[in-house]
């Protein structure tokens, strides 16, 4: 075991689930650093619950290693369950329980079980604890499995799609949850989900997994500093130039180009290559998602999407 | 104290840059005084509900530009407003700003005589060159 595997939160390496012919992970490698909260993008399919399944155990990897807070999953699952809580995409519990019964059942499997936490979001997450669970709204089943995992007192928290079909009021709330346990208890978050824009507001760190495989994984603040789409106007401009440009697809007499740093370097090269006019604008992750995994796409669909032909007959 | 900032997390800018940014206006504009406190790391995440490091960051880089000063356990506050940077960093941050303004000066037909002008203005509002 090295320092990567002991000092991360998640550390896995080459880690491939194959069920019959199909490769749900494919060699994926991840690092999710301590006390971050990790941002895990993907589209449907990509992998990322069968991830998820093996850290906890309820998997098995057909090839690879992955370390949970230092860890290896299969050997010592139990102690990374001591000190790992899980919110699954599904919430499903004893309905003719109580949130108070459910609070007191679960508390009895872990010995770090905090009474005053499970207070605390009682109150903040506006939780009727005397209803039976089977009659709760969507949005509070969902609170009480994240009551649920707040009461474990848990390193790590992995919430699979934790706001999915949640109203705005409730998502923001269950936010601030999640970021007030990463600020005042250095608690880690690893979170899968469709919904950029809650992402963008509270990642540090996002990784894009696509059919396997982590296509990115960096800080959100670079992704937000160092990607850039820069629109060149004039004829003649490269086509590609360097490993820093992802993507190029040309309109008319413009070009786009999606680039992974150095903007403003290469706008100006652009310029000493005649371009007439040229524009650096910044990429939401939204945005930012779309480029990453459609270029994956790119022999299938062409460039980003872009109908050149249409675009030449017209001008 | 609460700031009330105003953040977009889907503008594609850096988020510790927005921060960063309002907080200098307003120490520029003299809302925000030498020697005011600030909010800790803590409560200004909690309020604009956006990660902890990520404030950590605009506090790290305001106070490494000399704009605020942070207080071992004593919370973090204004700077008596002696920069830090070098006179050629702090030059050149203005420079994509002077770009942007040539440009759209040129495009709407102002003279540089006016711009110059509209500049001095603005340091009028501002109580002066400092």
């Amino acid at each position: 075991m090295t320092a990567t595997t002991t000092d991360a939160a998640l550390h896995t390496e080459g880690l491939t689930t194959i069920y019959g012919k199909l490769r749900a992970l494919d060699g994926m490698t991840l690092h999710v650093p301590r006390g971050s909260v990790y941002g895990f993008l993907g589209r449907n399919g990509a992998g990322k619950t069968t991830t998820i399944r093996l850290l906890l155990g309820l998997a098995r990897p057909t090839a690879g290693s992955a370390y949970v807070l230092g860890r290896e999953i299969g050997t010592q699952q139990l102690e990374i369950l001591e000190r790992t809580a899980f919110v699954p995409e599904r919430k499903v519990l004893y309905d003719h329980l109580t949130p108070h019964e459910l609070v007191h059942f679960t508390s009895g499997f872990y010995p770090r079980w905090s009474r005053e936490a499970v207070e605390k979001y009682a109150r903040i997450l506006d939780i009727p604890m005397k209803q039976k669970f089977g009659k709760l709204s969507h949005g509070n089943r969902t609170k009480v499995c994240i009551l649920l995992a707040l009461g474990q007192n848990a390193d790590l928290l992995i919430l699979d799609e934790p706001t999915l079909g949640l109203d705005p009021v409730i998502t923001d709330n269950v936010l601030r949850v999640l970021l007030e346990e990463q600020a005042s208890q250095g608690r880690t978050v690893f979170f899968s989900s469709h919904q950029l824009a809650e992402v963008e507001q509270i990642a540090d760190w996002i990784g894009i997994l696509d059919q396997g495989n982590l296509l990115l994984e960096a800080r959100l603040e670079d992704v937000r500093s160092q990607y850039r789409v820069v629109v060149a106007g004039g004829n003649g401009l490269p086509a590609a130039t360097s490993a820093q440009v992802l993507s190029v697809s040309r309109s008319g007499a413009f070009t786009r180009y999606v680039v992974c740093s150095g903007a403003e370097t290469f706008a100006a090269g652009l310029r000493q290559h005649g371009a007439a006019s040229v524009e650096v604008f910044p990429l939401n992750l939204r945005e930012f998602f779309l480029e990453i995994v459609r270029k994956e796409e790119s022999c299938t669909i062409g460039d980003s999407g872009e109908k050149p032909e249409y675009a030449s007959s017209r001008s | 104290m609460i700031l009330l900032l105003k953040v977009n997390p889907s503008s594609g800018l850096p988020l510790y840059l927005q921060i960063e940014t309002q907080i200098k206006h307003r120490v520029a504009a003299g809302t925000l005084k030498a020697g005011d406190a600030l909010p800790s790391v803590r409560k200004l995440a909690a309020e604009l509900a956006i990660n902890y490091h990520t404030v950590v960051r605009a506090y790290q880089e305001l106070e490494r530009e000399g704009i605020i000063r942070t207080v071992q356990g004593g919370g973090t506050f204004v700077a008596d407003g002696v920069p830090q940077l070098l006179k050629g960093e702090r030059l050149r941050r203005l420079v994509p700003l002077a770009a942007q303004l040539a440009v759209e000066a040129h495009h709407l037909r102002v003279s540089e005589k006016e711009i110059v002008e509209m500049v001095q203005e603005e340091f009028k509002k501002l109580g002066g060159t400092p």
